[in-house]
């Protein structure tokens, strides 16, 4: 945007010779050979790993293809068989109610962690940054055998506590009413590492005029978290948003390991449905239908977000 | 403006090399031919510790026995089998020669597996027993040649804890109100944390190990003989469902599986007194549960009313496919009828390091293990290649999802999601439209 407008204010404020010369020097300047050379080989490896097997999965998906014989095509009867399937649709539904038990959970804690680490001395926001970073560098697969470890029902930690005061014990993973929160917990714990630092990092740099100014007018902590904090992380919060949906309706490591899915498809989330067609049926079609058909899904989810929560450049 | 096309052409050209070489440099994939030699690429899953050795050493013995084939053996994790088989078909990477389970149908109408008839002896196909033959040939045609039968549903119980509840420790229950009576004895004797029986307990587990159930309840499995529409609404299918929610609401088997079906950790732990699961079983609580062996009871899985005469299991099975692209088929025929055709005295150390708990499919390879030493030190041998695998099923040729669809009603049913009918009327719709999908009527077995 800023660079776009640059010329109509050179327009305004420079006069004509001037103007033709200022143009023809940044022309000089402008080295499209090396400009082509540098993104060539982004563009040559999006191609071959990203473009080309993108037009090839859509037409493998009006195609019955089992890797041993020719495809055949069947025009929209993969995306049919998919989109009158209830365990497709059951599948996205649970995606976003998935969103819906990580995502806020997820800025609402990182954003009050982040102002715990803004608030305190360098040398213990330092100690803070680096614990809660942590969880991001384990391995999400390591994380569930733990976590499985955690909610075994006979002998694991969760249940031995809730055992100290006579609780019954609970089948975390294994009763459908239990199992997605189940795997929301460790969800939200490998993701808000990475969140918290980048709220840390966007409330850093909120200008401290802002605070003093309203320190003097006699603002309290309330007051300047939602005048002036909340408004000035709008962007990072957009960021958080969009990234920490497409992360959680794509969540698949976890209830791949912890619950294969069960019980009773309650932690079947969109990705993992289409991996176990892709792993039990002999025909691909139908899995990449379903994998196209959740891209439109995500990239309109996207979209209206975009849409609603509008990104602006702040008013410095 | 030539100059600049030029260097352009030279940028995508180089990167697109580098991209073809990065697109080549995968891992696996099938065999070659260098200096007179064969190479060919095996694959099999991982398995107990014993199993693996004996792979690992039959590979050696067949390499280091002739020059002319050199295979190149690949151990792959079982939970990652599905997926490595998947993406190595998809490059057109398969190897040469891997072990397969289940059905052979569906890989067959897909194209995927080479014929035997012609890479492997007529002999050695022909020495396989009838019971083998619905996993291994399709009319007189075969696809496959098995390793070994498995009965997939068996009953192991720990006889200590059956008999401090003063129950019969040396027979075990022989219909499900006698596993009932036995549970209600059990139970009160367990300590915290213990349960009577650890069955199967989630769709994907109840899709493919109940089948002999199925079978034994109601006389018929999922589908009617000619596929055109699902077989479950009878009271057969229901009382199955409604005997597995009793074991589930009186408290008798844990409410969240202490381990999965396939392995014997809770049962070794000690964890509970009665274990479902396959004869494989007994080979894991032989490597890692030595103490327990002896304290072992196992017998054929209890009877829907102790007068159906109808088995309670299906046979499972592993069998070794040489894949239908690959290059060198002849080599991978000879290695298999070396391996697993040939002479008997190779198969019976699996067999016996095993404990005995697997079939083998040749008479000349059942005779060799029961001759072996080690056989009269295993009493429940005979149980199981005597008493179970005789009446087995074979598992079902119907399309896993058929399966799934009743795994997923007998789950929702147990764990009261559902009532009996509405899982019932749930999974005819899910298999009705697989029939319809599919076009099963044309695929459903001509005999």
């Amino acid at each position: 945007m800023q660079q776009m407008a640059m010329p109509t204010t050179e327009a305004t404020i420079l006069p004509p010779g001037r103007q033709a010369r200022r143009r023809h020097r940044r022309f000089a300047y402008r080295d499209g050979n090396i400009a082509y050379l540098l993104i060539a080989p982004a563009v040559v490896l999006l191609g071959i790993f990203v473009i080309w097997p993108a037009v090839y999965a859509a037409f493998l998906s009006f195609q019955d293809w089992s890797f041993y014989k020719d495809p055949q095509f069947v025009g929209w009867r993969n995306y049919t068989n998919v989109l009158t399937d209830p365990l497709f649709w059951a599948s996205i539904g649970r995606g976003f109610l998935f969103v819906l038990m990580t995502v806020p959970v997820m800025l609402v804690l990182a954003f009050l962690f982040a102002s715990l680490v803004v608030a305190v001395s360098r040398r213990f926001a330092g100690l803070l940054k680096v614990s809660i970073y942590i969880p991001t560098i384990i391995s999400t697969v390591i994380a569930s055998i733990v976590f499985v470890l955690i909610y075994n029902y006979s002998g694991g930690l969760l249940n031995a506590f809730l055992g100290i005061f006579g609780i019954d014990p609970v089948a975390w993973i294994g009763d459908p009413a239990w199992a997605l929160l189940a795997i929301a917990v460790p969800a939200i714990w490998l993701g808000m590492g990475l969140t918290s630092l980048i709220m840390v990092a966007g409330m850093v740099d909120i200008p401290g005029e802002y605070y003093e100014a309203a320190a003097m007018e006699g603002a309290n902590w309330w007051q300047k978290t939602f005048f002036i904090t909340i408004p000035q992380l709008k962007n990072i919060v957009l960021y958080l948003l969009i990234t920490g949906f497409v992360a959680a309706i794509q969540q698949f490591e976890l209830p791949l390991i912890m619950t294969q899915g069960g019980p009773l498809d309650s932690t079947t989330l969109p990705n993992l449905f289409i991996f176990n067609h892709f792993r039990n049926d002999i025909n691909v079609g139908y899995s990449i239908a379903a994998a196209l058909l959740l891209f439109v899904v995500l990239g309109t989810v996207s979209a209206l977000v975009f849409r609603f929560v509008n990104s602006e450049r702040l008013v410095d | 403006m030539h100059t600049r096309k030029g260097k352009l052409a030279t940028a995508v050209v180089a990167a697109a090399a580098a991209g073809l070489l990065l697109a080549g440099c995968s891992g696996g994939g099938g065999g070659n031919e260098t200096g007179g030699v064969t190479t060919i690429q095996f694959w099999h899953r991982t398995f107990t510790p014993v199993e693996n050795a004996w792979y690992a050493d039959i590979v050696k013995k067949f390499n280091a026995a002739q020059s002319e084939v050199k295979v190149v053996d690949t151990e792959v994790p079982a939970d990652a089998w599905d997926q490595k088989m998947k993406a190595a078909q998809a490059a057109g990477k398969a190897p040469d020669i891997y072990t397969h389970s289940g059905s052979i149908q569906d890989a067959v109408n897909a194209g995927q597996l080479h014929e035997l008839n012609g890479i492997v002896s007529d002999d050695a196909l022909g020495q396989i027993i009838d019971s083998a033959k619905p996993v291994s040939a399709i009319g007189d045609k075969y696809y496959a040649y098995p390793l070994l039968l498995e009965p997939q549903t068996v009953l192991f119980w720990n006889k200590d804890m059956l008999s401090a509840a003063g129950v019969d420790a040396e027979n075990g229950p022989k219909t499900w109100d006698d596993l009932f009576a036995a549970c209600a004895k059990i139970t009160p004797t367990l300590k915290s944390g213990q349960y009577c029986i650890s069955p199967a307990s989630d769709a994907v587990t109840f899709a493919w190990s109940t089948v002999g159930q199925q079978y034994n309840f109601s006389g018929h499995t999922a589908l009617t003989d000619d596929w055109t529409a699902p077989n479950i609404n009878d009271d057969g299918y229901k009382s199955l469902m409604a005997n597995y929610k009793k074991l589930w609401d009186e408290g008798y088997m844990a409410k969240q599986a202490l381990a999965a079906y396939v392995e014997g950790k809770d049962f070794g732990e000690q964890k509970v007194a009665f274990k479902v699961s396959g004869s494989w079983m007994m080979s894991e609580i032989g490597s890692d549960y030595k103490d327990l062996l002896t304290k072992t009871g196992i017998g054929a899985f209890p009877d829907a009313t102790g007068s159906t005469d109808r088995t309670a299991t299906t046979l499972g099975n592993f069998k070794w496919v040489v894949d239908a692209k690959s290059k060198n088929a002849k080599a991978a025929g000879a290695f298999l009828e070396w391996a697993i055709a040939g002479d008997p005295a190779n198969l019976v150390p699996f067999f016996v390091d095993t404990q005995f708990t697997k079939v083998p499919v040749r008479q000349s390879v059942q005779e060799a293990v029961a001759a072996s030493d080690e056989a009269a030190d295993a009493p429940w041998s005979s149980v199981i290649v005597d008493d179970i695998a005789p009446t087995a099923i074979p598992e079902p040729t119907y399309p896993w999802d058929v399966s799934l669809a009743v795994g997923t009603a007998m789950e929702s049913v147990m764990k009261g999601a559902a009532s009996t009918d509405a899982a019932i009327k749930t999974a005819e719709d899910a298999i009705k439209k697989v029939i319809q999908q599919q076009d099963l009527p044309s695929k459903a077995p001509k005999n």
